[in-house]
C-alpha cells in the first residue's frame, strides 16, 4: 500500500504546500495524511513494509514553484530546519530512519520550492500552481488498485 | 584570554526547545549585567479569540494552543469551566483523564529527554547524531514516544489536537477491551522507563544549585495531575482561585510573552523539579524506589539533573497509565450535561512543564466574558534568566564556543515551550569592558 504524507504549516505561507496537496489529493478521493513535519513524528507514521510519497516544501534556491522529486536510494533531500519547531523536517527524519533501518519499502519524495515562510496564510502562485500539478502527478502515478483502496480507506476515515 | 576582555556569544538559533526566541547575556569579566529572554513571536490572542464563545468549544480551541501539550490546555480548560458551572465528573472520567494526562506526560518526557536533552549530555549536536552511536537508545524513545501517542489518540480521538475532552467528562470513552490492550505496551515501556532513570543518572552534571522556590500542586494521596493545592517549599498553600492574589504577570519590554513571578518574592520554578520535591512522598514505589537506587531525593536544586527527576516522573506516567488500565470501569455515561449559567471559574493543572492556570467568566448564556491563561513557560521565564545570570559567570574562562554551548543547556533544563508562551531561540552573550 502506499502512503502519502503531505507535510507542512498552514499558517506560515509557502510551508502549506505539502499541506495543500495532501487537501487536494483528498478532493480527489485519495487518502492522504497531514503531518507538520518533525522528524521524530515522521518516523514513527510509516511501516517498513509500505510504499511512501512525502511531499514538503523546500528552499534550494531553484525559482519559487520549482517541483523536485527525489526517489530510489540513498535519497538526499536537503535539510530544511526552518519549518519544524526543533529544527528537525523531512531530511532528517529520512536520515534518522536510515540510522535506525526503520526506512519504508520504497520512498519518494516531492519538494516544492517556496520563499515565504512568515506567518500568514498566504501562498506564492507559483506555489499553488504546482501544489495542483504534484497532486495530479501522486494521483496519476497511483495504480487503478491502490487508488481504489485509498479511496476505500479515505471514505472510511 | 584575559578577564577584562570583551567578548561576545551569539546563537542565531537555539537548537531542541518548542518554538522561537532570543537570549542576550551582557558580561563585564566574571560579572553579567544583563539577561534577557526574548520572545518576540507575536503574541496569539488566545484569549481574547475565547471571548464571545460557548463554553463547549473552550477545550478545542485552547488544544490549538501546543502542539505537545494541547491535554494540559484542555484539562485547565475543562476542569475551570466545570468550577464555574458547579459540574461534577465521574469518578471513572476522573481516572480517564488522569490516564489521559499519562499519555501526554510519556510522549512529551520521552521527547525531551532522549531527543532534546539527552544529546547535551553525551556531546552529539541532536539526537539524529546521537542515533548513529546509540541507536538502541533513540529506538527506545521512539517507541515509549509512540505508547503515549497511542494513548493520547485512543482517549483522544487523534495524536495532535485531541477533540474528545469535553466539559463533564469525554465525548466518547473507550471500551474495557481498548485499555486491556495497551497494557503489555505499558508494561514494556515502564521497564524501559526504569532504564532511562538509570541512564540519565549516569550522565555527567556540572555542579551547580540554586535556592528555588519550587511551586506545584499538591494531592493529598496522589502525584498531581489534575486536582490539588497549589504550594510551595517557602509556605505558599493556597487553592486556584486565589492564584492570581499570589502570582503576577508583568509585561517586560523585551518579550512578548508576560512575566509571572510572586507578589514581593520574584522569580520561582514549576516543573518536574518543583512537582518531584513537594510530592515524592506520593510517588508509586517503583519510581521511589528507582530514584533511590540512583540516589536522587528532593530536594534536587541542581537545574542540570532535571533529566534525571524528568525520566523518574516517566517512570510515574507509566505505572499510572498500566494500573489505570488494569482497573478500569467505563462510566454508565461519557459526561455529565454542564448547564448554561453566569459563573467564574480557575483551575491549575500540571502540564509536563509545570503549572498551567485557566480562568474564565461565563454568562447566563454560557458565553465565555473573559479567560486568562498563564502558561508554565511563562512562569519560568524569569527563572531561566535568573539561572543564566548565576550560571554564566562560571563560564567566563570558558572557549567561546563551549559557554554558549553550556548556556544553551541551561535553557534546555526547563524544556521551554516558546510556543505556548508566545515561538526560535537566538542567543547572545555579550562581554562589556569591566568598569
Amino acid at each position: 500500500m502506499t502512503r502519502i504524507i503531505g507535510c507542512g504549516n498552514r499558517h506560515r505561507m509557502d510551508d502549506a504546500a505539502g499541506v495543500l496537496v495532501a487537501e487536494r489529493l483528498r478532493q480527489l478521493g485519495i487518502s492522504a495524511n497531514v503531518q507538520l513535519g518533525s522528524a521524530f513524528e515522521l518516523v514513527e507514521s510509516w511501516y517498513r513494509d509500505e510504499d511512501v510519497i512525502l511531499v514538503d516544501a523546500v528552499v534550494t534556491g531553484s525559482p519559487v514553484g520549482t517541483v523536485h522529486v527525489w526517489n530510489g536510494q540513498p535519497l538526499k533531500v536537503p535539510s530544511n530546519p526552518q519549518v519544524s519547531s526543533h529544527g528537525f523536517g523531512v531530511a532528517e527524519a529520512i536520515n534518522l530512519a536510515r540510522i535506525l533501518q526503520l526506512l519504508p519499502r520504497t520512498l519518494s519524495v516531492y519538494g516544492i520550492e517556496g520563499k515565504q515562510f512568515g506567518i500568514g496564510e498566504t501562498v506564492s502562485p507559483e506555489v499553488l500552481a504546482s501544489v495542483e500539478h504534484v497532486a495530479q502527478q501522486i494521483a496519476a502515478s497511483l495504480t487503478p488498485t491502490e487508488a481504489h483502496s485509498l479511496q476505500i480507506s479515505s471514505s472510511r476515515s | 584570554m584575559s578577564g577584562n576582555a570583551g567578548r561576545t556569544i551569539r546563537v542565531d538559533t537555539l537548537a531542541r526547545v518548542e518554538g522561537e526566541g532570543a537570549m542576550l547575556i551582557k558580561m563585564a569579566g566574571e560579572r553579567v549585567s544583563d539577561v534577557k529572554l526574548r520572545i518576540y513571536e507575536p503574541p496569539r490572542f488566545f484569549e481574547a479569540f475565547l471571548r464571545g464563545r460557548h463554553f463547549s468549544e473552550v477545550p478545542d480551541i485552547v488544544a490549538r494552543i501546543c502542539g505537545i501539550c494541547p491535554i494540559a490546555y484542555q484539562m485547565s480548560a475543562v476542569h475551570a469551566i466545570e468550577r464555574a458551572l458547579g459540574v461534577h465528573i465521574s469518578p471513572e472520567a476522573r481516572m480517564l483523564r488522569r490516564l489521559f494526562y499519562c499519555g501526554e506526560w510519556i510522549e512529551s518526557h520521552a521527547l525531551h529527554v532522549y531527543m532534546l536533552h539527552a544529546p547535551d549530555f553525551l556531546g552529539y549536536e541532536d539526537a539524529i547524531t546521537m542515533a548513529k552511536d546509540h541507536p538502541e537508545v533513540v529506538q527506545r524513545a521512539l517507541r515509549i514516544k509512540k505508547i503515549g501517542n497511542h494513548l493520547v489518540t485512543l482517549l483522544g480521538g487523534r495524536e495532535i489536537h485531541p477533540i474528545s475532552a469535553a466539559v463533564g467528562g469525554f465525548y466518547k470513552v473507550p471500551p474495557k477491551s481498548r485499555l486491556h490492550e495497551l497494557e503489555e505496551d505499558l508494561k514494556w515501556a515502564l521497564d524501559a522507563s526504569v532504564e532511562t532513570v538509570r541512564l540519565t543518572a549516569g550522565l555527567e552534571f556540572p555542579d551547580f544549585e540554586q535556592d528555588y522556590e519550587f511551586v506545584a500542586l499538591r494531592h493529598p494521596s496522589e502525584y498531581p495531575f489534575n486536582e490539588g493545592r497549589l504550594v510551595s517549599n517557602r509556605g505558599l498553600d493556597i487553592d486556584a482561585a486565589e492564584y492570581e492574589d499570589t502570582f503576577i504577570e508583568q509585561h517586560v519590554k523585551h518579550s512578548n510573552a508576560l512575566h509571572s513571578v510572586i507578589r514581593g518574592r520574584g522569580s520561582y520554578l514549576v516543573g518536574p523539579m518543583a512537582r518531584f520535591n513537594l510530592n515524592f512522598d506520593n510517588l508509586p514505589e517503583v519510581a521511589r524506589q528507582v530514584a533511590s537506587d540512583v540516589g536522587l531525593k528532593p530536594p534536587v536544586k541542581n537545574p542540570f539533573r532535571s533529566i534525571i527527576v524528568r525520566s523518574v516522573e516517566l517512570v510515574f506516567a507509566c505505572a499510572e497509565a498500566l494500573r489505570i488500565c488494569q482497573e478500569y470501569e467505563p462510566p454508565s455515561e461519557p459526561r455529565v450535561e454542564a448547564p448554561s449559567r453566569a459563573g467564574v471559574g480557575q483551575s491549575i493543572t500540571e502540564a509536563p512543564r509545570g503549572i498551567l492556570y485557566h480562568r474564565y467568566a461565563i454568562d447566563d448564556k454560557g458565553l465565555i466574558v473573559t479567560a486568562k491563561i498563564v502558561p508554565p513557560t511563562s512562569q519560568n521565564q524569569k527563572r531561566i534568566e535568573d539561572d543564566l545570570r548565576e550560571y554564566a559567570p562560571r563560564l567566563a574562562g570558558w572557549p567561546l564556543k563551549d559557554a554558549t554551548w553550556k548556556c544553551e543547556q541551561a535553557i534546555r533544563n526547563y524544556d521551554p515551550c516558546i510556543s505556548c508562551a508566545t515561538h526560535f531561540l537566538k542567543l547572545t552573550v555579550e562581554q562589556e569592558e569591566e568598569k
